[in-house]
């Protein structure tokens, strides 16, 4: 763990974390979530040994390794896994950890190589992970290190579902379409909507934010509450109308193991014809929905999800731009809030575009995707300053004194109508409002329950304690 | 890593064209740091094309930039609207405005195949502090322009920004380089 970012020493007011944990769980009985945990060392370290280290997290999209050799570098939690593509055609995901003394044998974020060796004293390992290579081999060590006793370590599991990859660090998981469920439906109608499907428009642009990676998750899970506030000002230049009924028009998805996703009623706000996502009609045409159940197909032409987090830390935007010079644009990014300590995380941000789109029309998906949603977004420049304020309330002395709890209460006496909808027909539950904060709830519930080593699989519960 | 776009780039100028182009970068600059936009946006050619490319750590060293990929790549149009939302008051990120300073430095000036468009090849270490933050952030950078000469003094026409970092160690691109 970094030590140099730490919050000032909160030692006279810290809690143990069992005692905290059963604290957070009474308070979210009521709705209410103990600030601290959004930057806390105790609860920091337990999450990279409860949650990181033992459930599915994304690595890397297959478009980014297309070839043979080809690699990228990515973290799962706090560890660095290079995702490889070897010869056969496999993908693996390595520790970067030299098996001899443990100094990194990658230094790069992507290139394409057969082999990786070690600085050090130059142990070499293949692309899929096996010890091929140890200099002074019959002086040092008289016969050959058996190779895959010695392997640089693997990812005890790795899935490719439809060119999203995903990797485990603990064999004790159920099958990635299981951990998936309800969300995994929902990806679908996000990505499969054209045989040829989507890539990355680009490597991930990385960049430091001073807030807890589990702000970023719950705000993307489905937070429209934000919307007329911090981003109004997107309105105010044009690049967005109606920003005051977000709310009115939000629908939500909640999945289990805490999967959620808020879309917007877009036809019934726009017009008629504004259906899927607003894509204009040369997408349209392309676009083929035949594999999509009944559901799905409701769920892209009228409410169609606008942004939603895997748990526990893969998020995803889908959202239609004027944009200032040329045609709108639709962008659609995933993005991975990777934790770097209590309190600050690392935004990994790859802008994604359809392969049947010619260049310039790929172009311009990118760089408005960018110009919304990026380092430079004039929507994300202002969540990540929001979200530092947060981190910083979660460290205070004199709040943790307090026993500050956030209000998660909305929707409790409200005149909104944001009970589960009787006729879902989907996976999971289906509100017809954005108003309430299930959509966080669902995220902190699955984050809870695996802070008290309660089965990865959760058992279907997709409402948490919120009713 | 390669060197910028334009290629003939080894022409020499005279020092008053030198002179000239290197007062343009430390003006702009001051500008910026001054709160002075809609001045510093004058500055800008009808056809700027600003550009930050994706960099990423790479061996071999030439293939770290990659300039089909971007963070940032905006026309004038682009710059007009962040300016136009900056000044809403409502641009939470940037209300109040970070303090900034920005030390220009390494400048080189070559002549262009284009008539009346000259290179710059500059750094750029801009130090920032926003809003009641404690802290500070540096983004270092190295700054490959075209600067077109007109009647009424240089424009500035391309920009790319090759950023030091390859992950930003500040909260947002809310400033420009």
């Amino acid at each position: 763990m970094t030590l140099t970012n730490e919050p000032p020493s909160s030692a006279p007011f810290s809690t143990p974390l069992d005692v905290l944990l059963d604290r957070v769980e009474q308070d979210m009985q009521e709705d209410l979530v103990p600030a601290e945990i959004f930057n806390n060392d105790d609860v920091f370290r337990a999450e990279m040994e409860r949650i990181f280290t033992n459930t599915w997290v994304f690595v890397a999209h297959e478009s980014e390794i297309p070839k043979a050799g080809d690699f990228v570098q990515r973290r799962i939690g706090l560890d660095p896994v290079i995702v490889t593509r070897d010869g056969k055609g496999g993908i693996n995901v390595l520790s970067n950890y030299c098996r001899h003394r443990g100094t990194q044998v990658c230094q790069t974020d992507a290139g394409n190589s057969r082999f990786f060796t070690c600085p050090y004293h130059g142990w070499t390992y293949a692309n899929d992970g096996r010890l091929v290579g140890t200099p002074l081999m019959n002086r040092a060590y008289g016969e050959p290190l058996d190779p895959n006793q010695w392997s640089l370590k693997r990812a005890p599991r790795v899935e490719n579902r439809k060119g999203f990859v995903f990797a485990s660090l603990s064999d004790d998981v159920p099958e990635l379409e299981e951990w998936l469920g309800g969300g995994a439906w929902m990806l679908d109608l996000i990505t499969q909507l054209h045989p040829d499907g989507m890539r990355v428009a680009g490597p991930p642009e990385r960049y430091t934010v001073n807030g807890d990676w589990k702000t970023a998750g719950e705000n993307f899970a489905g937070d429209v509450y934000h919307l007329p506030t911090l981003h109004f000002s997107v309105q105010e230049v044009d690049l967005i109308q109606g920003i005051q009924g977000t709310c009115e028009i939000g629908r939500t998805y909640e999945f289990e193991n805490g999967h959620t996703f808020i879309g917007h009623a877009w036809t019934e706000a726009i017009h008629p014809g504004f259906t899927l996502w607003g894509y204009p009609d040369e997408y349209k045409e392309r676009f083929d929905l035949s594999g999509l159940d009944e559901t799905q197909r409701f769920v892209v032409d009228h409410q169609p999800p606008t942004v939603g987090t895997i748990f526990p830390n893969l998020s995803f935007i889908r959202i239609f731009s004027p944009l200032p010079d040329g045609p709108p644009a639709v962008m659609t990014s995933f993005r991975q809030w990777q934790p770097v300590a209590p309190g600050k995380l690392e935004l990994w941000n790859w802008q994604f575009v359809w392969n049947f789109q010619d260049e310039e029309s790929a172009q311009r998906d990118y760089v408005g995707g960018q110009y919304c949603f990026g380092s430079a977004g004039l929507y994300e420049q202002d969540d990540t300053v929001a979200w530092e304020g947060v981190a910083r309330a979660a460290a205070s002395p004199w709040m943790r004194k307090e026993r500050l709890k956030f209000n998660y209460q909305q929707g409790r006496n409200s005149p909104v109508d944001d009970a589960p909808d009787p006729d879902w027909r989907g996976p999971g539950v289906h509100r017809n409002s954005g108003y309430g904060e299930h959509v966080q709830f669902n995220f902190l519930c699955q984050w809870l329950r695996m802070m008290k080593g309660e089965s990865a699989t959760g058992n279907g519960t997709t409402e948490g304690t919120q009713a | 890593m390669t060197a910028a776009a334009e290629a003939p780039d080894t022409l020499t100028v005279d020092t008053a064209t030198y002179t000239l182009v290197a007062q343009f970068l430390a003006h702009e600059a001051r500008l910026l740091d001054e709160g002075r936009e809609q001045e510093w946006f004058e500055l800008l050619d009808d056809d700027l094309l600003y550009t930050v490319p994706s960099r990423q750590s790479t061996e071999p060293r030439d293939i770290e930039v990659n300039r089909s990929a971007w963070r940032i790549r905006d026309t004038k149009a682009h710059v007009r609207t962040r300016l136009d939302r900056q000044n809403t008051g409502h641009a939470y990120s940037e209300v109040p405005p970070s303090r900034t300073m920005r030390l220009v430095g390494s400048v080189e000036v070559h002549a262009t195949s284009e008539p009346g468009v000259v290179a710059a090849h500059s750094s750029l270490l801009l130090y920032r502090q926003r809003g009641i933050d404690v802290h500070f952030d540096l983004i270092p950078c190295r700054r490959n322009d075209r600067i077109r000469l007109t009647a009424a003094g240089p424009r500035l026409l391309t920009r790319e920004v090759i950023l030091t970092e390859t992950s930003l160690k500040t909260a947002n691109l809310g400033v420009f380089l």
